[in-house]
């Protein structure tokens, strides 16, 4: 049997074993060997029992699209304001020797206790959970694209002025290649940190997302729908890391290791 | 197009001399290494004849002229410079088809034209086959082959080498010496070509110019009288390679000596 596939059945095969566990000790399988209390360690089955009436009260359909609207509008805003003030400080050495101190500032505060104050500026809806995305986001682009700026291959510059070429022709062959590269190598860190300030920001206060419903299942202790929801955010998450991962093989494929992983 | 150096000397602010009192003259045409201990300026006297030296870092007293004029006062594209560096240099997100062409893409060459030239110079390079692949994906004597026709494709009247072939194995080394007395022997241009590989040198170039230590002078030069067209294997078993070798060894070693323990140089 091929490698790949080899590994990729004993990885499901833990993943089913630890399903199989958990099923055991929360009193599955018939044996009712129960060591904790159904209200801290809810069964893998009858959570996912929940998945028939959350889906069928309509309510599963608008959480993951407005989550998934909120984390995809951070990302994208984030990855482009980051890029954008990026390469504007790389450039404008100035400017970056004076704004650094508030950037290091900002990125020093815990992003998920800016949420409180989003909430009386934008309000319930989906903005302020974009915001709180967009902030997570951005700062890790911003700092990937300045770096990358920074560390441009001096060989390859004089290569493209030896030959004639001009500051258009710089940016064209080598510093935006060059940037796009650490922009793309921050994506799927990007977009995870996406999702997680959409989540962050659903908890402070929001009317709709999956994690406002989690919120509300946590404290009203419906432990089942709990741990529901943190299986459709933990397969949620991995599918758009996934698609990160892919995305960034597809671009970067003239990388060593993107050929190793395509 | 040719070369000259007046009493050029380099200095960088951080206080190192790299260069004192340089002059040598460079005929159109002509093929000449410079060899000297690893820091004693070589690449710098490059930079310098290209000007890629960035004035904040370091001060250039005397005159350089290329083609007579003196760095910067002529457009790049008008200069018509080449450049090969030790490492490739390729664009490493660019297909080696794209690399060759990039010279002629910054002129604005039309596609047609482009395609057609890079064909012939990969063809030129045994790289035909190779024109999708990226940098990473082929050897480092393909790499350098590629850098060397990229530089090649826009016809260059002056070509700079900084040690080329120095981050090859031998065999990849004489492939791609053969190769380059075949270009220039095809069509002479003037080139300026730094080494540390003193048989590199006897083997390619109409004269050797050996630099002394940092700051690095001219020590001395000499003349190859060596026929061509050379072939870079036979050459090197020649009694007349040995002799050149041997006299011009004479002078560098005690170049060498300087920057090494006693006991590593006989």
């Amino acid at each position: 049997m091929n490698r790949t596939w080899s590994l990729a059945l004993r990885r499901a095969a833990l993943i089913a074993a630890i399903f199989a566990l958990w099923e055991l000790v929360t009193g599955g399988f018939g044996l009712d060997l129960v060591l904790t209390s159904p209200a801290i360690l809810a069964r893998p089955s009858s959570a996912i029992a929940e998945l028939g009436p959350y889906a069928a009260s309509g309510q599963l359909g608008r959480d993951l699209s407005t989550t998934l609207i909120e984390a995809m509008v951070g990302l994208v805003l984030g990855i482009l304001g980051g890029a954008a003030l990026g390469l504007t400080l790389g450039y404008w050495r100035r400017a970056s020797e004076l704004i650094e101190p508030v950037l290091v500032s900002l990125n020093s505060l815990p992003r998920i206790a800016v949420a409180p104050i989003l909430l009386p500026w934008l309000g319930l809806g989906i903005a302020s959970k974009i915001a709180l995305s967009f902030f997570t986001v951005f700062f890790v682009v911003f700092f990937n694209t300045y770096l990358g700026v920074r560390s441009v291959e001096p060989e390859l510059v004089k290569a493209v002025q030896v030959m004639g070429g001009d500051r258009m022709h710089l940016a064209r062959f080598v510093v935006l290649p060059s940037v796009f590269t650490w922009i793309f190598a921050a994506l799927r860190t990007s977009v995870s940190f996406a999702l997680t300030g959409a989540v962050v920001g659903e908890f402070v206060g929001a009317s709709a997302g999956l994690g406002y419903r989690l919120n509300i299942a946590a404290g009203l202790l419906d432990t089942k729908r709990v741990y529901l929801i943190l299986l459709i955010l933990m397969v949620f998450a991995v599918t758009l890391v996934e698609i990160a991962k892919r995305v960034e093989a597809r671009l970067l494929r003239w990388r060593p290791s993107a050929v190793l992983a395509g | 197009m040719s070369i000259g150096l007046q009493h050029v000397g380099i200095r960088f602010r951080a206080g190192v001399e790299a260069l004192r009192d340089v002059t040598l003259e460079i005929g159109r045409g002509e093929f000449v290494a410079v060899v000297g201990p690893s820091g004693c300026g070589k690449s710098t006297l490059l930079s310098a004849i290209a000007n890629l030296l960035d004035p904040a870092d370091c001060e250039v007293v005397g005159g350089i002229l290329v083609d007579g004029a003196a760095p910067g006062t002529k457009s790049r594209r008008e200069l018509n410079l080449g450049y090969v560096f030790q490492r490739d240099a390729l664009l490493p997100w660019q297909t080696i088809e794209q690399n060759v062409q990039l010279g002629l893409v910054i002129r604005g060459v039309e596609p047609g034209v482009r395609r057609e030239r890079s064909r012939a110079m990969l063809d030129m390079a045994g790289l035909t086959g190779f024109e999708r692949y990226y940098p990473h994906q082929v050897s480092g004597g393909m790499r350098q082959r590629a850098a060397l026709m990229r530089t090649l494709a826009y016809d260059p009247q002056v070509i700079l080498m900084d040690e080329p072939f120095g981050a090859l194995d031998a065999q990849n080394r004489m492939l791609l010496q053969s190769e380059l007395l075949r270009i220039w022997q095809a069509s002479p241009r003037t080139i300026l070509f730094v080494t540390h590989d003193l048989a590199e040198a006897i083997v390619l170039a109409q004269r050797v110019v050996v630099l002394s230590r940092r700051p690095g002078a001219v020590k001395a030069v000499y003349d190859i009288a060596l026929p061509y067209p050379r072939d870079a294997f036979a050459l090197r078993g020649s009694a007349e390679f040995g002799r050149l070798e041997t006299t011009i060894w004479q002078a560098l070693r005690d170049e060498f000596r300087a920057t090494l323990p006693d006991a590593v140089v006989a």
